[in-house]
């Protein structure tokens, strides 16, 4: 007869639950063990509870698509922002603290490099990444083949640019495309190589990098995704379709595509790197 | 007290950052970013409100740490965190860092979000179901399954952040579990070897 009580009490939900995290103490983790070893019923509730938790817990761990930080100075007037206002703006504060008049040339490559944690405080006190959520992902990444290229090789890419860390000379941002010209539809190929990272992550989060396209100061946030680490150097990029990226009108004309790399040593350095992109009528 | 093998570390840097260390605080960040933002992620669902909430987390922490006198860096640091997810639910609040005018002056429509499909299309099916079940859980339960079974925290830690009793923390996270396992059941292909299994 299953109704008839084998042990003195019947295990609860709670007991059964707390059970499974060994949260009961030894005299009712005993009374439950036994009960459950000769009770199919409370089995069966203790395994879904378990199947349950299981199902939980395999959730993946998802990587946060902005870098925390702290103002410089204990903050003093902060206001609430609007919804979908926050990631956008902290690029474009990068973006104008690099030298948005390099944006509006549509000469060759350009690339800066500076610190942001000592003299530009409105900067620093900004969140110095955007939400990657937000920004137009790549159709495909970049070929791994495209891994040993680096600046001695820049021949070998039609439009690459790259800057060296003014202090560390073994640190170097490289960006390049496939192209320097693409009809409205077309595709195009980027790849970033954040050589002498002091990170391995191929998270562009972890590793500060944020890709734009902009022209006169308005633009669209690229999602690198990081393919190779090679000899420790994190690769990103991807191939994108320019006909799905949300220019306003009209889409053709001179664009710069750029990327900005906030060393993640905590430093507050970033070192930046533009090409000239002509997106066709 | 608490399981956690990085106790020692916290001290150490709970220590510099109370003596306006950023270096120190930067690390604790570092630390605590993808358990605290998950934490949240399970609880608000959005990934920019989650985002948010744990930027204010850690702005609030770092401004308050001087205050923090006994208790675990992890569990006041979830604690304020627990209280952020509470005031979303309470007035649908997002957090975030306005910046200066002057800049924000300069500032013109960037970066105009789009869905990523291929994101959308990975996402697993069950992972969907199990967020699903977690989204439709009262607060209180949600939080307290969130802490156990996402952050993998104890009871009694649990129980510290949310400063509840332990019987509390033991009864969410039982009803919790039901609940969920009572909506994973309606889909018959969760379970699949259940049935075989208790058959005989
Ligand atoms: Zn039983």
């Amino acid at each position: 007869m299953p109704s008839e009580p084998r042990t003195p009490a019947e295990p609860t939900l709670e007991e059964l639950s707390a059970y499974l995290d060994h949260e009961l103490d030894s005299a009712a983790e005993a009374r439950v063990a036994d009960h459950v070893a000769g009770c199919d019923e409370c089995r069966a509730r203790l395994d879904g509870l378990r199947e349950t938790a299981h199902a939980i817990r395999a959730l993946p761990m998802e990587t946060p698509p902005r870098r925390f930080t702290i103002p410089e100075q204990r903050r003093r007037g902060w206001r609430w922002a609007p919804a979908g206002w926050i990631g956008s703006a902290a690029v474009a504060l990068l973006l104008i603290a690099v030298g948005i008049q390099n944006l509006h040339l549509p000469a060759g490559p350009t690339a800066t490099s500076g610190s942001f944690s000592t003299n530009s405080g409105g900067l620093a006190n900004a969140p110095a990444t955007r939400s990657e959520k937000g920004a137009v992902p790549p159709l495909s990444a970049p070929s791994p083949f495209t891994q040993q290229f680096d600046a001695q090789s820049a021949g070998a890419a039609t439009n690459a640019a790259t800057v060296v860390d003014s202090s560390n000379s073994a640190r170097r941002l490289v960006l390049d495309t496939d192209k320097t010209s693409y009809p409205a539809n077309g595709r195009m190929r980027v790849t970033v190589q954040l050589i002498g990272s002091p990170s391995t992550s191929l998270q562009s989060a972890d590793q500060g990098l944020t890709l734009t396209l902009v022209r006169n100061g308005q633009g669209v946030a690229l999602r690198p995704v990081g393919v190779e680490s090679f000899n420790g150097t994190p690769i990103f990029g991807g191939w994108y379709d320019l006909a799905s990226f949300p220019l306003s009108p009209p889409l053709a004309g001179d664009y710069r595509l750029q990327a900005t790399w906030l060393i993640p040593d905590g430093s507050g350095r970033v070192l930046q790197v533009s090409v000239p992109v002509r997106i066709a009528g | 007290m608490f399981p956690s093998n990085s106790l020692n570390d916290d001290r150490d840097l709970v220590g510099r950052a109370r003596r306006g260390d950023r270096e120190a605080f930067t690390q604790l960040i570092v630390q605590y970013q993808v358990p605290l933002y998950n934490m949240a992620l399970r609880m608000v669902g959005k990934p920019d409100d989650a985002a948010d909430i744990a930027q204010e987390a850690f702005l609030r922490a770092w401004e308050k740490i001087r205050t923090l006198r006994e208790a675990p860096f992890k569990s006041w640091l979830f604690q304020i965190a627990a209280n952020l997810c509470y005031d979303h639910f309470r007035r649908g609040r997002r957090y975030g860092v306005m910046p200066d005018e002057e800049i924000t002056s300069n500032v013109v429509g960037l970066g105009i979000a789009t869905p990523d499909p291929q994101e959308r299309a990975e996402a697993n099916e069950r992972t969907r179901l199990v967020r699903d079940c977690i989204q439709a859980l009262d607060h209180d339960m949600r939080i307290a399954i969130v802490l156990r079974d996402v952050n993998g925290m104890a009871y009694e830690e649990i129980a510290a952040v949310l400063r509840v009793p332990l019987g509390t923390v033991k009864s969410r996270i039982a009803r919790a579990r039901a609940q969920v396992q009572e909506q994973l059941q309606r889909h018959p292909d969760f379970f699949p070897t259940t049935e075989d299994a208790h058959a005989e």
